[in-house]
């Protein structure tokens, strides 16, 4: 313990250096531009200052670096609230309930929310990052492909959570979701699928135009058309802040989503935006008026906000204390330091003490930088909603368009986020929902490529998913739930599903 | 009778019909060894059983124009301007591209005026290829004349 | 009056620059060096140190483009059907000579044929190591691939995919060493390292600057080396070559390459150019804290040593053929 005061005394002496202090800033000021821009996420943002590193050392270059990385998960909640448009991937389940809750005039509410449940989950995922990386790393290496296809099998019982109404029309959604996921090369065999010739579907649709699409353009396409354009909200400043009940609602959730973000973050490969999506699915789950969720409920919008930014501190513990890439931006910060002549490996925490407690204390301080630009900014930013609404919708295209193209200089992206859009559009009015297509389209390539991997492993033994402790309990989770719910169900006779399906047909009659 | 739940289960058997006949050329493989069709015949399978579901059981939706598609003109047109938009980004370049689509939305869609379209649609096609060509220096598409 | 008066004055200004661009001598625009890959990857940290060493030399704007996709074909495609003005052009890796074999094999039109493309140098060319996790007995690959023969399709290998690099180099080993291996793909080299280092697979060839940390940290052990000559950070390493197997030579190389029909003079200058910016501070630089040593090979060389590695590879890739159909 001593110890680690001790570095953490060394860490904060290079962290609070003044031109470390630049670079820290620097990083957070053009995450929160990356994140608020719809469709360029943190690792376009990453990619696109790579360069401008090279020259600076290893320190400054991995402090701003990492500072785009959290700080873009501070500024994707920014459009979400306001305008329904994921700022990023990671952001899609804040639209939901976050622009919810702009639509009743608690915006501000919403983004302070927002800001301070990222601050937390940032700060208190640092603590674990600090104390128990090395073990943790060690723990989540362990997941095989097994293992992965045990958690995310759980991770799709998330969607029966994500939305309320029938449940044929939500299971409907994720079956079209994950269909729209095996679009392009099939990992195992090398077979392209539904690609049409189009070589850049090789990839897939990929998750941020369909995500932008679906969420984004869709509201435009509904909203803009309106006889009546959607009001303008002139919010007072004493209505900017969270009420004392909205906080109160807010501090479970922000906590369940910090530890739930940070353990699905550690494990290599999962990708960081489910954290977001299992937060709102347990939230609602947990919640005591499951009815509100939809229609601008606070746990919505901190569960997940919590979630995204723990599970970005996660992800670094594979990168810190073992070397190894849990994805794609922790590989683009590998290749940082590799650049710079450190190498990233277990012995990194010992032979670069200076990096690695200079790093985890400019963290501490870039959350609370990004605090203090936030919650001020939240005046500025709620002005966006006064802009009537014929100026803003081209600029949000513009915008959204500019976001999607520059993710990969493809127009075929921007194709897919039009398609998405009228597809949204469509649904929408068929009262589907949106979200659990975009958890299918991520989860979809992985839970297949997981499954084929675990019997190329096991040469087509089905038992190597009983051998291994970690994928039997997992799974044996997922049995419980599954026949705890089945039980309650039939028990209850109505479960809280239709209950809130009755309610809303009372709604409509 | 034609209720949304009716018709979106059936579009989603449409679908699933459709990846399963895409699907005949890749190979299958077995329950062991599953090939690159395997998944998506079983969601397609998945697909096609909700879309039944669905169209059988949605007599008690609401009725399809009873939905309310006021809007569906607007959000037509809104579309083609966008693909407009993405034909065009790499052929006449990016400033071109997004400043006759916002001149257009602006000025012949919400009917704001012809001056405060093309100052709006300026500005807001110089600025961001300025804040994101030159600055950031993520290449944005030139058409001719460099723009 | 006066609005489409100025209009046509900004008009005019703005095309100004256009008109004065198009007299001046090659290079006169900025030029983008496409990276076919994700950015982080060996051919992105490849092409940004050339690229600004060139930037240097040449006195004109060089930036790195990523269009990643399909492991490498859409950025290889698209510089192949690129205008040949030299202003487009390719920083690629060894995969280029895979991918459209790749497609011939599943009968697909190919993405893009390597004669659209014109070898301009070669910058590195990193023979792949062999290393196991350390905890399994063998200490050198003889007993490696004695192993192997005895009990054939049951030690795994993970790679970055199927057809990738990694998967290639495994490939040409077990043909020249006449060993069944058991392969699983993953979705890139750095999910493969994480096979690897999880305990999930025994063996794997990979890189060298992804793996020294952990052969160092004692995780791994290196046991042979793909290349023609041991490499300078594992000098302990014997090449495959040494031990009796030159079929299994394999490299991850990073070249860069025009569009075919690039005119003569701008090749040259952009030879010329390269020739100074391999030697330039910008570039050695990065490539030595890389741990990456610079292999440079121009013209007749580098095109002999390319159509070497595409022949061995191609080869390869016809004898993996396609898994679904052999597996039945």
């Amino acid at each position: 313990m001593a110890e680690t005061l001790q570095n953490l005394y060394l860490g904060f002496s290079v962290a609070l250096a003044p031109d470390i202090l630049l670079y820290a800033f620097a990083g957070c000021l053009i995450g929160t531009l990356v994140g608020v821009l719809p469709g360029v996420g943190p690792l376009a943002g990453i990619s696109l200052l790579l360069p401008a590193t090279f020259g600076l050392d290893a320190t400054r270059a991995i402090v701003m670096l990492a500072g785009i990385y959290y700080g873009a998960m501070y500024g994707g909640s920014t459009t979400s609230i306001l305008m329904r448009i994921p700022g990023e991937a990671a952001s899609v389940m804040t639209c939901i309930d976050g622009y919810a809750m702009a639509r009743k005039g608690r915006a501000g509410a919403a983004l302070a929310i927002a800001a301070v449940g990222s601050y937390v989950a940032g700060t208190v995922s640092i603590v674990l990052l600090m104390f128990l990386a090395p073990p943790l790393a060690a723990f989540a290496l362990r997941f095989g492909p097994p293992e992965y296809l045990a958690l995310l099998l759980l991770g799709l019982l998330v969607l029966a959570y994500m939305s309320g109404g029938s449940m044929v029309k939500s299971l409907a959604m994720a079956a079209l979701g994950l269909l729209l996921g095996m679009v392009g090369i099939d990992q195992m065999s090398g077979y392209f699928r539904f690609h049409y010739g189009l070589v850049e579907l090789g990839d897939g649709l990929g998750v941020v135009p369909v995500a932008v699409g679906l969420f984004g353009v869709a509201e435009i396409l509904t909203t803009a058309g309106q006889a009546k354009p959607p009001e303008v909200i002139r919010p007072r400043l004493r209505e900017l802040l969270p009420s004392r009940r909205e906080w109160r609602e807010s501090a479970a959730p922000i906590g369940r989503g910090t530890f739930l973000g940070f353990l699905i973050g550690i494990i290599p490969g999962s990708a960081h935006i489910i954290s977001s999506f299992v937060s709102y699915a347990v939230e609602r789950r947990l919640s005591r008026r499951p009815e509100e969720f939809g229609k601008g409920a606070v746990a919505g919008v901190a569960g997940p906000e919590s979630a995204n930014n723990s599970a970005t501190s996660g992800a670094l513990v594979p990168m810190l204390a073992l070397g190894v890439p849990s994805g794609p931006i922790p590989a683009i910060l590998l290749a940082a330091m590799m650049v710079h002549g450190v190498s990233p490996g277990p012995l990194l925490i010992r032979q670069q003490p200076e990096l690695f407690w200079g790093f985890i204390a400019s963290m501490y301080v870039g959350n609370l930088v990004l605090l203090i630009l936030n919650l001020p900014l939240v005046g500025l930013f709620v002005n966006v909603l006064r802009v009537p609404y014929p100026y803003l919708y081209p600029a949000i295209l513009a915008f959204a368009i500019l976001g999607v193209y520059a993710v990969n200089s493809s127009v075929i992206d921007v194709w897919i986020m039009l398609l998405m859009g009228a597809l949204g559009y469509v649904l929408r009015k068929l009262d589907f929902e949106t979200a659990p297509i975009v958890l299918g389209v991520v989860l979809a390539p992985m839970i297949e490529m997981s499954l084929r991997q675990s019997l190329a492993l096991s040469d087509g033994h089905y038992g190597i998913f009983l051998e291994r402790p970690i994928a039997v309990t997992l799974l044996a989770v997922g049995l419980v739930l599954v026949l705890f719910n089945l039980w309650s169900f039939v028990r209850r006779g109505l479960d809280w599903r239709a209950r809130i399906a009755l309610a809303e047909k009372g709604e409509q009659t | 009778m034609l209720t949304t739940d009716r018709v979106a289960g059936v579009a989603l058997v449409g679908i699933g019909l459709y990846v399963l006949w895409e699907s005949r050329a890749l190979p299958l493989g077995t329950l062991y060894n599953p090939g690159p069709a395997y998944m998506p015949v079983v969601l397609a399978l998945l697909v096609i059983l909700f879309g039944v579901v669905m169209a059988v059981t949605g007599g008690a939706a609401p009725r399809l124009g009873g939905v309310g598609w006021s809007e569906w003109r607007h959000a037509l047109v809104i579309l083609v301007v966008c693909a407009f938009a993405a034909l065009a980004l790499e052929r006449l370049g990016w400033r071109t591209t997004i400043g006759l689509a916002l001149a257009f939305l602006l000025g012949v869609v919400e009917r704001k005026g012809v001056l405060v379209a093309a100052v709006f649609s300026l500005a807001l096609a110089l600025g961001t290829f300025y804040l994101f060509d030159t600055l950031l220096r993520v290449p944005l598409p030139r058409g001719p004349f460099g723009m | 009056m006066t609005i489409r008066v100025s209009a046509l004055v900004l008009a005019l200004v703005l095309m100004m620059p256009a008109f004065a661009a198009a007299q001046d001598a090659y290079p006169s625009r900025p030029i983008s060096i496409v990276a076919p890959f994700p950015p982080g990857g060996v051919a992105d940290l490849t092409a940004r140190p050339i690229a600004a060493a060139l930037e240097k030399v040449l006195k004109s704007p060089v930036a790195v483009v990523n269009k990643s996709g399909a492991a490498g074909a859409v950025g290889m495609s698209f510089v192949a059907n690129a205008k040949p003005d030299g202003y487009t052009l390719l920083l690629s890796l060894s995969s280029i000579s895979i991918i459209p074999e790749a497609d011939k094999l599943f009968g697909r039109k190919p993405a893009y044929t390597v004669d659209q493309l014109v070898p301009l140098a070669l910058l590195s060319a990193d023979p792949t190591i062999l290393v196991v996790r350390s905890e399994l007995p063998w200490k050198t690959a003889k007993e490696f691939i004695e192993d192997a023969k005895k009990r054939p399709g049951q030690i795994s290998y993970s790679s970055s995919g199927i057809y990738g690099t990694l998967h290639m180099a495994m490939e040409l080993l077990s043909h020249a060493a006449d060993i069944k291996l058991r392969h699983l793909p993953t979705a890139g080299a750095g999910p493969a390292i994480n096979a690897i280092l999880g305990g999930h697979v025994d063996v794997l060839a990979s890189g060298p600057a992804a793996v020294i940390a952990h052969i160092e940290s004692g995780k791994l052990r290196p046991l042979a080396s793909w290349g023609d000559k041991r490499h300078p950070a594992l000098p302990d390493v014997p090449t495959f070559r040494e031990l009796g197997y030159p079929g299994a030579e394999f490299y991850i190389w990073a070249g860069l390459f025009a569009p075919r029909g690039t005119p003569a003079p701008v090749v040259a200058k952009l030879n010329e150019a390269l020739r100074q910016a391999v030697n330039a501070p910008e570039f050695k630089g990065p490539m030595e804290k890389l741990k990456t040593p610079i292999a440079f090979k121009q013209g007749e060389e580098f095109q002999k040593f390319f159509d070497t590695d595409a022949r061995r590879l191609a080869e390869g890739v016809k004898r993996v053929g396609r898994i679904e159909e052999k597996k039945k």
